[in-house]
């Protein structure tokens, strides 16, 4: 196991690196970090010296390798905008990013599990061809579009209706003051999760209920209910522990791209987060932003398909083998 | 299992309740809003949006000089010597002064401050003259200071007396616009805290020490600013018990969060699909002038506009009401274009020299023949050969302004001047354009820091010897007016102590200008301030430092407004 670990990740680091270079080279040529000075001063003096301060009189290779080195150091150094510690920035953007996945994947996680399996289990019913015409309406619906109808029918309505003073549901930040407490957290949470987790739910039921009905056509399965074991513990034991590691391992590639994929969301609901850090970035050419950000998320992406990778062949004693 | 079930309902109705109970609050629902008082009520908590969030809270360096850092913190909790009456638009001595400063002309500039003795800063130190030194210092010493205007002029400032700061101007140096010392967006700072430290490295990231009616309670980055009362602060003490300023940089974003009462108060850009916020029910919207003004600048140099008769023709051609109604009209239906390049809200300055520019194709047409300019067959003047072919700059992605040089096309053409629109991002219009003078018409905001006349029109805008000249292109000068009648005026307004002398050449500048018109006054900048009156109360607006320099006196109509 550790061999197949081992070598998993000796395959990452190229990709790794692979990345950095487009990144870097990508950002280097689309923006200017010496845009917001060149607006500001009136010295061409000041331009020279800044340029050369920041190493961008340098060939870009040479560049490159700084910036490689100083990345690997964390010293990110300072937003062009805020002049505030890009790394501290990231920190906290990241924090507030975890909390949303984290919810928005235990509440997809549970609910597209339960589905799958009843689904499964009760194929071809009512509610099976109900949850199917659901997902498909849930992975068809564009995220924004949700977000939108969400805060209408949900903040609006409810607030216009009821004449409350504030919403039931927030659409706006991560609380409404420090220390505000768990409810008010709550009602901050509930939207952009409820945004972020119709599409997952959609997707994950779809293949919770194939890998359930996958397994449950197998020969143990069979031979465990002739046995006389009860339907329950069939289910539940036998052909969902199975079932789960297509799932999950599908989970583990997901939760590594929604670091850098919630920028729709947080942007619609003003959630601090990594998509916000990154929208508001670009809008600034803060390439001093935007480097690391990029490269934080590639990192995160291949990160999370090594742990699949890592997941499934612990899960499977077969894949390591492979 | 049917108990089970039950209960399961049972809490869900019960959740549902609370979360409707906590979607109250503690106001309540419409049945409160109909007993509104005006009487302060003591406590409470504010939520409010900040459009932009403060780069750095250092307030006398560069990375502090945002507006929206003045309005969150700055003007909170920095004391400050003067600061603008909302109601006369004039500076008045705040309550660090035992009364106004009083000014020496002769044989220097001598200005003395009395300090209250009951002022000090938030740990119960007293504010002393050595904080005024000290704060001088700082800004005339440090390369990162935002602007040493006037405080380079100093000499030196005694602090002998504790009590008394006694302020030195260099011989040959006068300050006219000395009231703006120590106030607006530089306020003191304490030296028994900072003297010896790096004064940006120790504000930067905030700091808990005030001399003002708030002190910092935490900044969180991204997120938000909360303010509570100084306990210490010897002037009157705020109604409420906290602030908190959420930073909502998206517009939609904003206008949502008041929407659905998730902020009590916002000051946005204005925008005409404010019309809607404006209509919602219980919402009290202000929309006074401020200082700020957009206009037309014409650059003097490039022909057909180097020609006085043709600026003259061009103001002539343009209605300037119709421009305004049409821009902001839905959200303030009384506004009225400007007439001097200062505001209606001040008062002591505001000029009409330019009323005489109403739209008259008549005057266009005699102004135009009359420096041998004649319509061609397309409606367009011509003279020489040239024709009265015109390019317009602003900024791009600016949706008013774009609306602005569509109505001015429209008036232009008419009137027999054929205008096209090349707007250029902000940073390559002010970093490179208007310096190096690579443009022939523009139009822009000025944001005067006061209502002093340096800053109004002034010196800096209209003096030759600041047309920005090469290597550096430094200079304010954009227009590359040059006209030495002009520089004498202009010279004389900036360092005239007199108030009464200066008045006078101030209307003889602002008629020259007219006369003149490197520039075409056009809109008052308003920044609208929307708020919940059910929840708010006490909320005054002030033309240069927005409606939260008056937070100490706003109030909470319920526990949680």
């Amino acid at each position: 196991m550790l061999t197949f670990v081992a070598r998993r990740i000796v395959f990452s680091i190229p990709v790794l690196l692979i990345a950095s270079v487009l990144v870097f080279f990508f950002v280097r040529e689309t923006t200017d970090p010496l845009a917001r000075l060149r607006a500001g001063t009136k010295d061409p003096t000041t331009l020279v010296r800044e340029k050369h301060r920041l190493g961008l009189d340098k060939p870009l290779p040479t560049q490159y390798t700084h910036w490689l080195k100083d990345f690997v150091q964390l010293k990110w150094g300072t937003s062009f905008v805020t002049n505030r510690s890009v790394a501290a920035d990231m920190k906290s953007r990241f924090w507030n990013t975890v909390q949303l996945i984290f919810w928005g994947i235990l509440l997809s996680g549970i609910t597209a599990i339960a589905i799958g399996v009843y689904s499964a289990a009760r194929q071809y019913s009512a509610l099976d061809y109900t949850f199917t015409g659901l997902s498909f309406v849930g992975l068809s619906m564009p995220p924004f579009w949700f977000a939108l109808m969400a805060i209408q029918f949900l903040v609006f309505a409810p607030k216009n209706w009821l004449h409350l003073q504030n919403p039931i549901f927030y659409s706006v930040g991560i609380h409404s003051a420090a220390n505000a407490g768990a409810v008010d957290y709550a009602r901050h949470l509930a939207l952009p999760v409820l945004v972020l987790s119709v599409q997952l739910i959609a997707g994950w039921s779809r293949y919770q209920r194939a890998s359930m009905l996958d397994v449950m056509s197998a020969d143990y399965i069979r031979t465990a209910r002739a046995k006389g074991v009860s339907r329950r513990a069939v289910l539940f034991k036998h052909a969902l522990r199975n079932a789960l590691i297509p799932l999950v391992t599908v989970m583990a590639i997901d939760i590594g791209a929604l670091f850098g994929g919630l920028i729709i969301t947080e942007t619609i609901f003003a959630w601090p987060g990594m998509g916000q850090f990154f929208v508001t970035a670009i809008t600034n050419g803060d390439t001093n932003v935007i480097l690391p950000w990029l490269m934080v998320v590639a990192t995160f992406i291949i990160g999370f398909n090594l742990f699949a990778d890592v997941l499934y062949g612990a899960l499977d004693p077969r894949i390591r083998m492979a | 299992m049917r108990h089970v079930r039950h209960r399961s309902s049972l809490l869900v109705v019960v959740l549902a309740l609370a979360l409707i109970a906590a979607a109250c609050g503690g106001g309540g629902g419409k049945k409160n809003n109909a007993a509104p008082t005006e009487n302060a009520r003591k406590g409470g908590t504010v939520t409010l949006s900040a459009e932009q969030e403060l780069d750095c809270a250092a307030f006398l360096a560069t990375c502090g000089n945002s507006l929206w850092g003045t309005f969150a913190l700055g003007q909170h909790v920095l004391p400050l010597t003067y600061n603008i009456d909302p109601t006369t638009g004039k500076q008045v001595a705040t309550n660090l002064l035992a009364g106004p400063a009083t000014l020496e002309t002769s044989p220097v500039q001598k200005i003395t401050y009395k300090i209250n003795p009951a002022a000090k800063w938030s740990d119960g130190q007293p504010i002393t003259s050595t904080d005024f030194k000290f704060t001088w210092q700082t800004i005339v010493n440090r390369d990162d200071s935002y602007d040493k205007t006037g405080y380079k002029n100093i000499d030196s400032v005694d602090d002998s007396v504790p009590s008394t700061a006694v302020v030195t101007f260099k011989q040959g140096q006068p300050f006219g616009d000395w009231r703006s010392l120590f106030a607006g967006f530089f306020g003191l700072v304490p030296s028994h805290i900072l003297q010896g430290k790096d004064v940006t490295a120790e504000m930067t990231n905030g700091f808990t020490w005030s001399g003002g009616p708030w002190k910092l309670d935490h900044w969180t980055k991204g997120q938000e600013l909360v303010l509570v009362p100084n306990e210490n602060y010897w002037g009157q003490k705020p109604n409420m018990d906290k602030v908190v300023f959420k930073f909502i940089t998206d517009t939609a974003a904003e206008s949502q969060a008041f929407k659905t009462g998730q902020v009590a108060l916002m000051q946005p850009q204005p925008q005409l699909e404010q019309t809607q916020i404006k209509a919602l029910p219980n919402v009290t919207t202000i929309a006074n002038d401020r200082f700020d003004y957009e206009a037309i600048w014409f650059n003097t140099d490039k022909p057909p506009v180097n020609s006085k008769a043709v600026r003259q023709a061009l103001a002539y051609a343009t209605d300037r009401q119709a421009i305004v109604t049409q821009l902001f009209g839905p959200l303030k239906p009384d506004i009225r274009p400007i007439q001097s390049f200062t505001t209606a809200a001040n008062k002591a300055y505001y000029q009409q020299d330019f009323a005489r520019y109403t739209r008259d194709l008549a005057k266009v047409d005699s102004t135009m023949k009359g420096d041998g300019w004649a319509k061609g067959p397309d409606g367009i003047w011509a003279k020489g050969g040239q024709k009265a072919n015109l390019v317009i700059s602003s900024t791009t992605g600016n949706k008013r302004r774009e609306l602005t040089e569509q109505i001015l096309q429209s008036q232009w053409k008419e009137a027999g001047f054929n205008l096209t629109v090349d707007n250029k991002k902000s940073g390559v219009l002010f970093g490179e354009l208007l310096p190096a003078g690579s443009y022939q018409i523009s139009l822009y905001a000025q944001t005067p820091s006061d209502g002093d006349p340096t800053n109004a029109g002034g010196c800096s805008n209209f003096c030759s010897e600041n047309i920005p000249k090469q290597p550096a292109l430094s200079g304010n000068n954009y227009t590359r007016i040059s006209d030495p009648a002009l520089d004498t005026v202009l010279r004389n307004v900036d360092n005239e102590l007199d108030e009464a002398k200066r008045l006078s050449e101030f209307k003889k500048e602002s008629a020259m200008l007219a006369d003149d018109v490197p520039a075409l006054p056009l809109d008052p900048l308003f920044q609208p301030v929307y708020y919940y009156n059910n929840r708010l109360g006490g909320v005054v607006d002030n033309p240069v430092y927005g409606s939260f320099s008056t937070l100490a006196k706003w109030f909470c109509k319920s526990p949680s407004c």
